[in-house]
């Protein structure tokens, strides 16, 4: 059982890289927190920091109820898993997930069963005697992963453990991370840039960018309440688009483009006091819309907009598009043939979309 | 010697090889000779200890005894009869400095876990309790083991920070002394550069090289080159990784994961302001001193 807290969390490198800055937060027990944001965002020093393998510049590190600022990572009840899954050359699978133990001195039997357990569990029973040679990049993952379970830690700390995998191997890794948390229910602290990885896995994400958290939630949340356009954009895949315009009465207004503000918006946007104000709006690709039901249903938010690139997905067609020149993507369904050069009608679905203030970036809500 | 000294202190005893730890109630030494012999603490004064280490080299009981390997080694480091220096290992060997944070693990848990690594004794020469060399004899190709590769494993086991720098390799003991001060110099120092954690000679050069030129001229040089980018982050950030990543440009889009063409754009843009364009070896040269210079 195992909450972690970061109160006031600082790390200043001996260069004087701040690389991780006020960080507040709570890990619950059990829960499967992800930490993602673009490279050198401090997500590993970050995960460092909570290993102890990097001292905490200033800020406290609980563990349960106990400060471990100054507890060395050996006494801290967490077991490691990194990116590189390099194992002991000369050792088979049974003695890599063995040995950590036999550095600890643990009794023969003890080690025996534990390894047999891990092996077990991750499905490596008949691999126990290869060499890491003779073995897949998954099941090196693997066996990266039972070095883990052996330990019986309180905490799981994984820092980008599937990214020198290849994208189906991934995938599949992926699954069994989740399904080992399931079954382990150890609290698991995983670093990854990859959106797509975060919002798959998480309990919570928390975003970060330059140091700094940018928002933490459960997946959905992020997603579909995004607090700032850094988040918006990073979250999701194709990116959510992001257009640059007025509030002005009832319309957000680009130049000659003007998009009807569903009531509930607009009240939140006056209250605030936007009228006359440039405004970001955040509209993700799947909520721009070609049926003739929508374009129907909305045509004071419809635009005509010129198509640059459509590509074919299978089930869906992503357009790239303009308006008031400024680019934006669509995703839609691959009913029609549409190809670039071709005019066609798009309807927002503002009652779905997001505006930020133009200077700090934030939504406003 | 020994035998004198025995007729003073009764308990006197020489350690012998194998025996892994030496026992905490004796105060050990060593002898001129590389013998390690120790007196029992209660029977010894202080004034005993400072007498004895006019002679003796007094040895930490935290540390693995030295086999007969590492005592060798360490003869031949210090030794300046030149004569000792005769011996040729059979392989090329090199000089594998390593620091751990203090007073986290045992030396000894570091030694076994090395061997482990190794799969057989390998000659560890302690600076002190956190810090000292690997002697490693170069080995067959596909047997050779990258440190850069091995090190999440170690620390994830050992659980505790370690760095590693590689010295070069070498075929005779000539100059070995002076081989030996050198990588200890380098590596007390170059960690504070980097944030590697693995890092080899070869690619420490660049970084002594600078720090040798006065800091007027280094601020002056970076400031030249990287204009106003000194204080773009990301840009340093994403030319720092397209070196690392030998200007490969699908490489080092994939570590930032960025879009290749992005980062392209991103280049360009960079030439375009700074008419310094870091696809060609001599620019990237000038840049990645211009960055290190900056540090
Ligand atoms: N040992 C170090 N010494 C000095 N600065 C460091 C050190 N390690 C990391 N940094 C700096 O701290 C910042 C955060 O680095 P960190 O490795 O935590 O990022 P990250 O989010 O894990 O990135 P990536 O996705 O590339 O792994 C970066 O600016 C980096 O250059
Ligand atoms: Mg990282």
């Amino acid at each position: 059982m195992a909450e972690l807290k970061l109160v006031n969390v600082k790390k200043v490198y001996d260069n004087k890289v701040v690389s991780v800055e006020d960080f507040n937060l709570e890990i619950r027990d059990k829960e499967f927190l992800v930490l993602v944001g673009p490279s050198g965002c401090g997500k590993s020093t970050t995960l460092r920091m909570i290993a102890g393998l990097e001292e905490i510049s200033s800020g406290d590190l609980f563990i349960g109820d106990k400060r471990v600022n100054d507890v060395p990572p050996k006494d801290r009840n967490i077991a490691m898993v990194f990116q590189n899954y390099a194992l002991y050359p000369h050792m088979d699978v049974y003695n890599n997930m063995a040995f950590g133990l036999k550095l600890r001195k643990f009794k023969k039997d003890e080690i025996k069963k534990r390894v047999d357990n891990a092996a077990k569990i991750l499905g490596l029973e008949n691999l126990l005697n290869r060499k890491p040679k003779a073995l897949s990049g998954g099941q090196r993952q693997r066996v990266a992963l039972g070095r883990a379970i052996v330990r019986d830690a309180e905490v799981f700390l994984m820092d980008e453990p599937l990214s020198n995998l290849d994208a189906k191997l991934r995938v599949q890794m992926r699954a069994e991370i989740q399904k080992l948390h399931s079954r382990l229910q150890t609290t698991t602290i995983y670093v990854t840039h990859d959106q797509t990885e975060a919002m798959t896995m998480a309990t919570r994400l928390v975003v970060m960018k330059d140091g700094i958290i940018q928002q933490v939630g459960a997946p959905k949340e992020v997603y579909d309440e995004p607090d700032n356009v850094f988040v918006g954009g990073f979250i999701g895949s194709p990116a959510m688009n992001f257009l640059n315009g007025k509030l002005v009465g009832n319309h957000f207004v680009m130049d000659d483009v003007k998009l009807l503000v569903p009531d509930g918006r607009l009240k939140v946007l006056k209250e605030r006091g936007y009228d006359g104000k440039d405004i970001i709006l955040g509209i993700r690709p799947e909520d721009i819309n070609d049926e003739q039901v929508f374009l129907d249903f909305s045509p004071e938010t419809k635009v005509s907009a010129s198509v640059e690139v459509a590509e074919l997905m299978g089930a869906e067609i992503i357009l790239y598009s303009q308006v008031n020149n400024q680019s934006f993507v669509a995703r839609i369904d691959s009913r029609f043939n549409i190809s670039a050069g071709d005019t066609i009608d798009l309807a927002f679905d503002l009652s779905k979309a997001h505006f930020f203030d133009k200077e700090t970036e934030q939504r406003i809500k | 010697m020994i035998n004198q000294l025995k007729e003073v202190f009764s308990t006197l005893k020489v350690h012998k090889d194998g025996s892994n730890q030496l026992d905490s109630d004796y105060k050990w030494f060593a002898t001129d000779k590389e013998e390690i012999i120790g007196i029992r603490n209660d029977e010894l004064t202080s004034k005993d200890v400072s007498l004895l280490t006019t002679f003796l080299t007094p040895y930490n009981v935290k540390f693995p005894t030295p086999t007969q390997a590492e005592r060798n080694w360490r003869k031949i480091i210090y030794s300046t009869d030149l004569g000792e220096k005769d011996w040729k290992p059979s392989h090329p060997f090199r000089f594998v400095y390593f620091s751990f944070n203090k007073n986290q693990i045992e030396p000894l848990l570091f030694k076994d876990a090395i061997e482990g690594l190794f799969d057989k004794q390998v000659p560890i020469l302690w600076e002190n309790e956190h810090e000292g060399f690997i002697i490693e004899q170069q080995m067959m190709e596909e047997e050779s083991i990258s440190y850069e590769q091995i090190i999440d494993i170690l620390m994830s086991d050992l659980y505790v920070k370690i760095t590693f720098f590689v010295g070069p390799y070498k075929k005779d003991m000539e100059d070995l002394t002076l081989y030996y001060h050198s990588l200890t110099n380098i590596a007390k120092r170059i960690f504070h550069y980097t944030t590697k954690s693995v890092l080899t000679y070869v690619e420490a050069i660049p970084f002594l090289l600078t720090k040798q030129t006065d800091e007027d001229l280094r601020l002056d040089i970076s400031k030249t080159i990287l204009q106003e980018y000194i204080h773009d982050e990301e840009t340093i950030h994403m030319m720092d990784t397209f070196f690392q990543c030998n200007l490969n440009l699908s490489e080092t889009a994939k570590v930032l994961h960025l879009h290749r063409n992005s980062l392209q754009y991103r280049l360009d843009r960079f030439f375009e302001k700074t008419g310094i364009d870091i696809r060609q070896f001599q620019d990237a040269m000038t840049v990645s001193l211009a960055l290190l210079a900056r540090k």
